[in-house]
This record gives structure tokens, C-alpha cells and sequence, in this order.
């Protein structure tokens, strides 16, 4: 089983620990931030595949972070775990390409689902790459290996700069 | 209370019911941490094993129950939000069933929704809207006999609006229901609360009955 890098960012400590707990239970590799700046920190130093992420944060709060992380990392997936979001927010965080949007509490077993499901969507846009290389539309996987690779060298320059 | 006022109540209700979900969805991740623990413990080691499991599901049981208050508890604090808006019926009737069940269970009288299934949506003030059908169900279950029941039908006849709020009961006296109503305290709010909505009331005696008619804001 592939282990999934999974960064949880929660300001309510006790909760994002034990989640974070039960997670690596599961074996798969789990990191916790108590707020968005934090956050966004250690994704400079260590990209996780997937993040799921509060809406309400004292400082950033997750709106701007799920804004920075789209930008920056775009392939880096997003589920945005709240208490008690408004259709609003789910349809602001929708639009900025959140990749589910999940209410507090949920069964760890659903996050895994979801969570299992937005790594599987990382590596599609590498299959569909090939498949258009494969059908002959070299142009269309050009342009999505293209997007993938500036994103894998704006962040080895990142990594350089420090 | 103006308007301010009950903003002031709901903002601070909805803070809080945010933070006691919070806690909540702390206490489930605990008790879920726990359950896996155990799933990795044999009989042998733990002999009290089963009743352990049995108590951490009751904890998850409980945990849910309160997340499902204090969800449609932050829904309550968030209607004075917007004076109006669409508002659907049957989901507003719906909502204050919920809230209110507690105080139809102490007495045995359960509360029912009789709509259909059709949405019925009208523009009004969602807050005063559901603020007029409790004190229809206040006034009758204040006067109800233990046992019965109440029901609350949402209804559209053309561009009227209604909901028929009606009650029964063994031991319930339909003939002296409404006595002395005018002069309840229930219905004489009700009277300041339909004005605002644009709306009237009637009460039909034979059928034990309150009858809330608006037309909706335009």
C-alpha cells in the first residue's frame, strides 16, 4: 500500500493530534499545524500530497491558506474539513479547486476514503498525459507535463534559495 | 426585544455551538483513537475487552446525538441573520420540530410534521416566521393534558400561505382549548409577530386548531 504524506492544519490541538494519530495507525505519514502560516512553512520544506485543512483559524484562516496552497502548489490536493461552514464557504472553496469539503466530526474511515481519492487524483494528470501521448495529441500531454514540470522546478528553486 | 438585540443573541449562540462542536469532534477522535487501540488488543491481554468496546460506542453514540444539536442549534442562531428570504416550509417546520421536541416529550405529546412532500417557498422573515409557529405550539401544549399530539401542516393555496397547527388528545378538552385565548400570553405576541410578518391567524375551534395565514414579504 503506497503511503500517503497527509498534512492536517487545525488550530484545536487535542484534535488535530489524535487525528494525526490515528492516521500514521493507518499507516500512512501524517504532519500537523495549528494555523495557516505554519502550514504553509513546512509545505516550503516538505510538499505532502494531500492536505486537509479548518476553514476557521485565528490568523490566516483557511480560505487564504486553500488560496496559497492553489497557487502555489497546485497538485497538492486539498479537503477542507469544517465545523459549521456555510453553503457560501463551500462554494467560495469549491471555485479556488478545493478538492472536498467535508463537515466536523467525521468517520476517519470517510477522511481515508477521501483523503485515498485525492491522492489517486494526483497522479491522473500524469496518466492523462500518456494517454494523450499514447492516442497521438502530443500537443495536449506537452501542455499538461509542461504544467507538472514548472511546478516541480518553481519548487526545487524554492528549496535551493534556502 | 429589537432587532440588535436578537443579532446579539444569535452571533453569540453561534460562537459557542462552533466551539462545543469543536469539542465534540475532540472527543470523538479520543474515543475513535481508543477503539483503535483496542481493535489491536487480544482478549487475552484485556479480558475486559468487549465492555470497553460496548462504552466507547456509547461514547460515539452520545457524540453524534450532540452533533446533530448543536448543528441545528447553529442553524437557530443563524435565522435573524436575513429578515428576508426564501424560506422553505416544510424545512422550517421541520427545524423547529427538532428544537422544540423536548418540550412536547416531557408531557408524552409528540410533535409531527404533516407536509407534503412538494418544497412550499415564500420570502419572509425566517426568524419571526418560526418564532410565531412556537408560540402555536406553546399555547397548546400548555394547555394539553398529558398524552396527545401536535401537528403542523404547511400548506399554498394559490399565493396564500398557511400553516395549520392542531392538537389532540384523550384527555385534551377540545371545547375549552380556547378559552380566554386573546388574552394568553402566547397569542398576544403571536398578534404583534403576525403584523410584522404581513400575516394573520384564526382559530378553529372544532378542530382544535391555530392557523397562521401570510402572503409572504415582496
Amino acid at each position: 500500500m503506497e503511503k500517503i504524506k497527509i498534512l492536517l492544519v487545525d488550530d484545536e490541538k487535542e484534535f488535530v493530534e489524535t487525528l494525526s494519530e490515528r492516521i500514521r495507525m493507518r499507516e500512512h505519514n501524517s504532519d500537523v499545524a495549528l494555523n495557516g502560516e505554519q502550514a504553509l512553512k513546512k509545505m516550503d520544506n516538505d510538499i505532502p500530497d494531500v492536505v486537509v485543512l479548518d476553514l476557521k483559524m485565528p490568523g490566516m484562516d483557511g480560505m487564504e491558506v486553500l488560496r496559497r496552497i492553489r497557487k502555489a502548489y497546485p497538485k497538492v490536493q486539498v479537503i477542507m474539513l469544517t465545523g459549521h461552514g456555510s453553503e457560501r464557504d463551500e462554494e467560495e472553496a469549491r471555485k479556488l479547486g478545493v478538492f472536498d469539503y467535508l463537515q466536523k466530526p467525521v468517520e476517519i474511515e470517510t477522511l481515508m476514503k477521501k483523503v485515498k481519492k485525492a491522492y489517486k487524483s494526483k497522479f491522473e494528470s500524469t496518466m492523462m498525459a500518456a494517454a494523450f501521448a499514447e492516442a497521438g495529441e502530443f500537443d495536449t500531454a506537452k501542455e499538461i507535463r509542461d504544467s507538472d514540470e514548472e511546478e516541480d522546478m518553481l519548487n526545487k528553486d524554492k528549496k535551493k534559495s534556502k | 426585544m429589537n432587532e440588535k438585540e436578537i443579532k446579539f443573541i444569535g452571533k453569540i449562540t453561534a460562537g459557542v455551538t462552533h466551539e462545543v462542536n469543536n469539542v465534540l469532534a475532540s472527543i470523538r477522535e479520543i474515543s475513535g483513537l481508543l477503539t483503535d487501540i483496542l481493535s489491536i488488543t487480544d482478549e487475552k491481554s484485556f479480558p475486559r475487552k468487549e465492555k470497553f468496546q460496548t462504552s466507547l460506542q456509547k461514547i460515539q453514540n452520545q457524540v453524534q446525538r450532540g452533533v446533530k444539536l448543536t448543528s441545528q442549534l447553529n442553524k437557530f442562531s443563524h435565522l435573524p441573520d436575513n429578515n428576508k428570504m426564501d424560506v422553505d416550509l416544510n424545512e422550517l417546520v421541520e427545524h423547529l420540530i427538532f428544537l422544540t421536541e423536548r418540550f412536547g416529550r416531557i408531557k408524552n405529546i409528540t410533535l409531527q410534521n404533516l407536509s407534503s412532500t412538494q418544497s412550499i417557498i415564500l420570502q419572509t422573515d425566517p426568524f419571526l416566521l418560526q418564532m410565531a409557529l412556537f408560540n402555536c405550539i406553546s399555547y397548546l401544549l400548555n394547555r394539553m393534558v398529558n398524552e396527545g399530539g401536535i401537528s403542523i401542516c404547511p400548506q399554498k393555496k394559490a399565493s396564500e400561505y398557511s400553516v395549520i397547527i392542531s392538537c389532540e388528545g384523550e384527555g385534551t378538552d377540545k371545547s375549552t382549548i380556547f378559552k380566554d385565548a386573546f388574552s394568553s400570553e402566547e397569542l398576544l405576541s403571536l398578534n404583534s409577530i403576525m403584523e410584522s410578518l404581513k400575516g394573520v391567524y384564526e382559530l378553529d375551534e372544532s378542530n382544535a386548531s391555530i392557523i397562521i395565514k401570510i402572503t409572504g414579504i415582496n
